[in-house]
């Protein structure tokens, strides 16, 4: 199950710099596509991406969930409500004023380095390297992970059903037709 | 409560309230009987209080009355007080009793006047405030009555104001007497300084048995120099004296009933009441007194001359008002307070009267009060010619009249005055000669002005003739009484000489009067009085007979043939010596200019351009933001959100250096400390390397650590922090040399 | 991987996200920058998770995919819901606020 049980080898390094590059180059393509539907495919890559990553760090349970809920379900989502939603975007860039947009991009950027360069500056020297010894055995499988949500996690476990059957009814009653009898779509 | 001192003012004060407020509402027949009414009120309670309360008490100073105390700051407390003594109660009856006949003649000559009720309501508050002035105990009250006053005379002279020429007359007056107050202000402030207090008692009994007001101030000269000194600049303004005396002609443009009450009778003596009121103050220092003396003198001769040309009947007036104030002055500047207020008594009747008879004239020549087209007047206003020749008598000084015994007085006091001491001793002669000429030079002018008015061929136009008629019962009423006041007023003043011819010994009864206010009456030996009773009366004649050759029946030859002499010094006279072209010259125009200056730069720019404008931009540039920021996009919420902690890291998260260490080396021993440690919630390791080998050679849990070296040499020393439980750790480097 | 590594990938791909939703005038496009940013913390939560041993922070990034999947789906079923009343999606158009 463990692939990585030494120090990072070239293997581990090559790994991680393509799920990374895939994944931040999926993101950075979403953003930018004009089309809906080619962003949606570039954000089912950076899923995807983001699935290599969380099973390189021995996530196992949560590798598979990410490629079966986000880049499954959710995706197909998106996708359909891109299909009904169906029109050119006149002008895709939002807030008037290039200033306002300048100044967003900036504002982001600098906040992206400050947060970044405290992480750098104190950068770890030891054991979050993922290729470090697995600290229980079973970390991250699905039978240690159920065995906490049915113990120590049961009440968020079960909130969170509920909170997803509200999510459904309310889906349910966002989309009905506005006029008795009027057309679904 | 009806004989209470302070209903004296208090009842014209409210008459003129109620006027100002209510007085459109009523006709004019009730707003003159009730304005009338008040003076008149306040004149039988003056009355009742000075004939019989008063004798009582006037050697112990007089009635004196607490209204409420005003207010206390400091060690001074200034209260409402009114007291009733010799001085002040003379004074009291004049303005009221005076003031009560102008009221009753103004009813008849304002009968045509739109504006009444606003008329009555200033001569009251005028009489309110006269009466506060002359009643007032403490300096301060003294000084409320004092600008009332002002503030009157303004409203009054300017009643017309829609004319320009009447409205700036009131300013003048306005601003002229502001200069004077000014200096009323510094001798307040001065004497104040030296006894510390602004009660009148107190201080003239300071003056009197005190060191304070005699130890010196500046150049030599007492504290109550100065005080008299600048007392007498606010008396200068308020009566009228050079250098202030050049609103009082101009204050002719007001209705003439005001120029008699006001401008000859009753507020121009303020100056000299106050004179005569801190008269111990004046005798403390008499280079003081000397000052009055030589510039009442001076006054009295200069506005006499230019008397001399004047072609206004109302001018030649008031330059003799300013002429015979200077004779006032003259008297208290003389050390003869008794005879200043003497002349100021006989003065307001005679002069009130001539000025009724003005009005009274003009009345009749459809308003115009141009001498040159008059004359012949004595057949058709056979009443104001009987009332002008007696005023005239009295003016010139002719014996039996008031004006004989009160100018004599004073003519006499200047030359047989001691107050001076040696080194001034010349004052008093000077002045006496100056006076002397300016007796004559009244005698002169005020003849003429008879002849050209009275008597001869009439010189009006036919349509102004036409309607030449006598006035109604209203106004010569007030003319007769003040024509018997003019006639007797003199008796209260007969000179001792001449007492002792009916039997009487002592000195006259006013003098013996106002001696607890005012102090002794001067001493003057018979012959001197004798003497002076005989010059006087051969000025008069001289001057009457002088003025009857020029102008008898009209403008005679020699007249006629003085101007083709001297054409320029006569134009130079009619235009009053060019004073007032002088003043605007010398301050009117600088202040003026920067005036303008201000006006452009400070006005104009700085106040409305950048402050005004500037918050109004700030304002605007406030509410573009705001519009800005709610516009509903969330998108634009979201930004703004981005960006403002953005700023908020920027600001207040600064990237820290990476952090100060200090070394200490000693021979061989290096101490490193670590300043500004990370502040963590977890417990940090400090690692010491000092050798450069990258192997920690000390750790400790506080950040300092000291290691001996081996030898000497070049070091790179490091410092690690670790965070155990985050995993983290920073490096410190840091050069050492050991020599 | 040193784990500072897989933090640097979570932010960026968290302020990608962050700029996906201040620039994109369509409403799909924000709510898929949503997504990356979800995305991005969840990746976070499970690199400290690794690093500390712990698996609380499994449990967390398991409920945060539920409550993307909840929050997804009734953001589209808005999207959609509008878009049939005014035929358009574009944020600032939609706007009952404006000034």
């Amino acid at each position: 199950m463990n692939l990585m049980a030494s120090a990072p080898g070239l293997l581990e390094k090559v790994a991680f710099v393509v799920l990374a590059a895939s994944a931040l180059g999926g993101a950075l393509l979403t953003i930018t596509r004009k089309s809906a539907e080619g962003a949606l495919i570039a954000l089912v890559g950076t899923f995807c991406a983001v699935a290599g990553l969380y099973a390189s760090l021995s996530a196992h349970f949560l590798a598979v969930l990410q490629v079966l809920v986000y880049a499954g379900a959710i995706m197909v989502l998106f996708i359909f409500a891109v299909m009904i939603v169906n029109r050119e975007e006149t002008q895709p860039i939002a807030l008037r004023g290039l200033f306002l947009r300048a100044a967003s991009v900036l504002a982001t950027g600098y906040l992206f380095y400050r947060v970044a360069w405290i992480v750098v500056r104190e950068k770890q020297t030891d054991v979050l390297a993922s290729s470090a010894a697995l600290p229980i055995p079973g970390f991250g499988t699905v039978a240690s992970i159920g065995h906490l949500l049915f113990t120590d996690f049961l009440f968020p476990f079960e909130s969170i059903s509920i909170l997803l059957l509200v999510a459904v009814v309310g889906g349910v009653l966002l989309s009905r037709p506005s006029r008795p009898g009027g057309d679904a779509i | 409560m009806f004989s209470r001192l302070f209903m004296i003012p208090l009842l014209p004060l409210l008459g003129a309230a109620y006027l100002m407020l209510f007085g459109r509402r009523h006709s004019r027949a009730v707003v003159q009987t009730l304005a009338s009414l008040t003076v008149f009120a306040s004149f039988v309670i003056a009355a009742d209080a000075f004939f019989f309360a008063l004798p009582k008490v006037v050697h112990q100073g007089g009635i004196s009355e607490l209204v409420y105390t005003w207010f206390s700051a400091g060690t001074v407390d200034v209260d409402l007080a009114l007291r009733m003594d010799a001085l002040s109660g003379l004074l009291c009856l004049v303005v009221t009793f005076i003031g009560a006949l102008i009221h009753v003649y103004s009813a008849g000559y304002m009968a045509h006047e739109h504006d009444y009720p606003r008329f009555f309501a200033y001569l009251n508050l005028f009489c309110g405030a006269m009466l506060t002035l002359v009643l007032g105990d403490s300096l301060p009250v003294v000084f409320i009555g004092w600008e009332g006053v002002g503030l009157a005379s303004y409203l009054l002279i300017g009643f017309w104001y829609k004319e320009t020429a009447n409205a700036s007359a009131g300013k003048k007056a306005f601003i002229t007497n502001r200069i004077g107050d000014f200096g009323f202000l510094l001798g307040t402030f001065l004497i104040f300084r030296a006894t510390g207090t602004l009660d009148i008692p107190a201080i003239l009994d300071s003056a009197r048995t005190g060191h304070a007001l005699a130890a010196p101030l500046w150049l030599g000269q007492p504290v109550a120099f100065w005080a008299g000194l600048f007392f007498f600049v606010g008396a200068a303004g308020k009566s009228a004296q050079i250098p202030l005396y050049v609103w009082l002609p101009d204050a002719m443009a007001g209705p003439t009933p005001v120029s008699a009450l006001i401008h000859a009778a009753t507020m121009v003596t303020a100056g000299v009441y106050l004179v005569a009121r801190m008269s111990a103050v004046y005798m403390v220092a008499p280079a003081a007194l000397a000052v009055v003396a030589i510039v009442g003198a001076v006054t009295a001769l200069f506005a006499a001359l230019i008397g001399f040309a004047q072609n206004d009947f109302k001018k030649v007036l008031a330059y003799s008002t300013v002429s015979q104030l200077g004779f006032m002055f003259v008297g208290v500047g003389t050390g003869n307070f008794a005879g200043g207020i003497f002349h100021l008594f006989t003065h307001a009747f005679f002069k009130a009267g001539l000025f009724l008879c003005a009005g009274s004239v003009m009345h009749a020549m459809s308003g115009s009060g141009d001498i040159t087209q008059m004359g012949g007047l004595a057949k058709r206003l056979p009443w104001t010619t009987r009332v002008f020749q007696i005023c005239w008598l009295a003016i010139c000084g002719v014996p039996v009249f008031s004006g004989f015994f009160s100018k004599d007085a004073i003519l006499g006091g200047a030359f047989a005055t001691e107050v001076y001491g040696h080194g001034l001793a010349w004052v008093g002669p000077l002045v006496g000669v100056l006076l002397g000429l300016a007796a004559l030079g009244t005698a002169f002018y005020m003849s003429r002005l008879y002849f050209l008015v009275f008597t001869g061929p009439c010189r009006a136009s036919d349509e102004v003739k036409h309607h030449i008629h006598e006035s109604p019962v209203s106004m010569v009423f007030p003319l007769v009484v003040l024509a018997a006041g003019a006639a007797l007023s003199g008796f209260v003043g007969v000179p001792p000489a001449l007492r002792e011819l009916v039997g009487k010994h002592g000195e006259s009864t006013l003098s013996v009067w106002l001696e607890p206010a005012v102090g002794a009456p001067l001493e003057i030996s018979h012959a001197i009085e004798w003497a002076g009773m005989g010059v006087s009366t051969l000025i008069a004649l001289s001057g009457i007979g002088l003025a009857y050759v020029f102008f008898g029946g009209g403008y005679r030859a020699p007249a006629h043939a003085f101007v083709h002499a001297l054409p320029r010094f006569v134009a130079l006279v009619r235009d009053k010596f060019r004073v007032d072209e002088l003043y605007a010259f010398l301050f009117i125009r600088p202040l003026a200019s920067l005036c303008r200056v201000t006006f452009q730069y400070v006005d104009r720019i700085l106040i409305d351009k950048i402050l005004i404008g500037g918050w109004a931009f700030l304002a605007d540039l406030g509410g573009r933001i705001c519009r800005f920021v709610q516009v509903g996009d969330v998108q634009r919420y979201l930004a703004v959100f981005v960006i403002g902690l953005t700023a908020l890291v920027w600001i207040a998260a600064r990237p820290t250096a990476p952090g100060e260490v200090e070394v200490v080396v000693e021979n061989h021993t290096a101490r490193i400390t670590l300043l500004d440690t990370p502040s963590s919630p977890d417990k940090l390791t400090y690692s010491f390397d000092f050798d450069g080998d990258g192997i920690p050679d000390r750790a400790s849990a506080t950040p300092t650590a000291t290691w001996v070296y081996s030898g000497p040499g070049h070091y790179t020393a490091s410092v690690f922090i670790e965070d155990a439980r985050w995993h983290t750790r920073r490096t410190f480097k840091q050069d050492i040399d050991i020599r | 991987m040193p784990g500072y590594c897989y933090i640097l990938v979570s932010l960026a791909l968290f302020f990608i996200g962050t700029a996906g939703v201040l620039l994109r005038r369509n409403a799909l496009f924000v709510l898929m920058s949503l997504e990356l940013q979800l995305a991005a913390g969840s990746l976070a939560l499970l690199t400290f998770s690794r690093g500390l041993g712990d698996e609380k922070g499994h449990v967390v990034a398991f409920f945060v995919m539920a409550l993307a999947a909840a929050e997804a789906a009734v953001g589209l079923a808005i999207v959609v819901s509008v878009y049939r009343t005014r035929r358009k999606i574009d944020l600032d158009a939609i706007n009952e606020l404006r000034n």
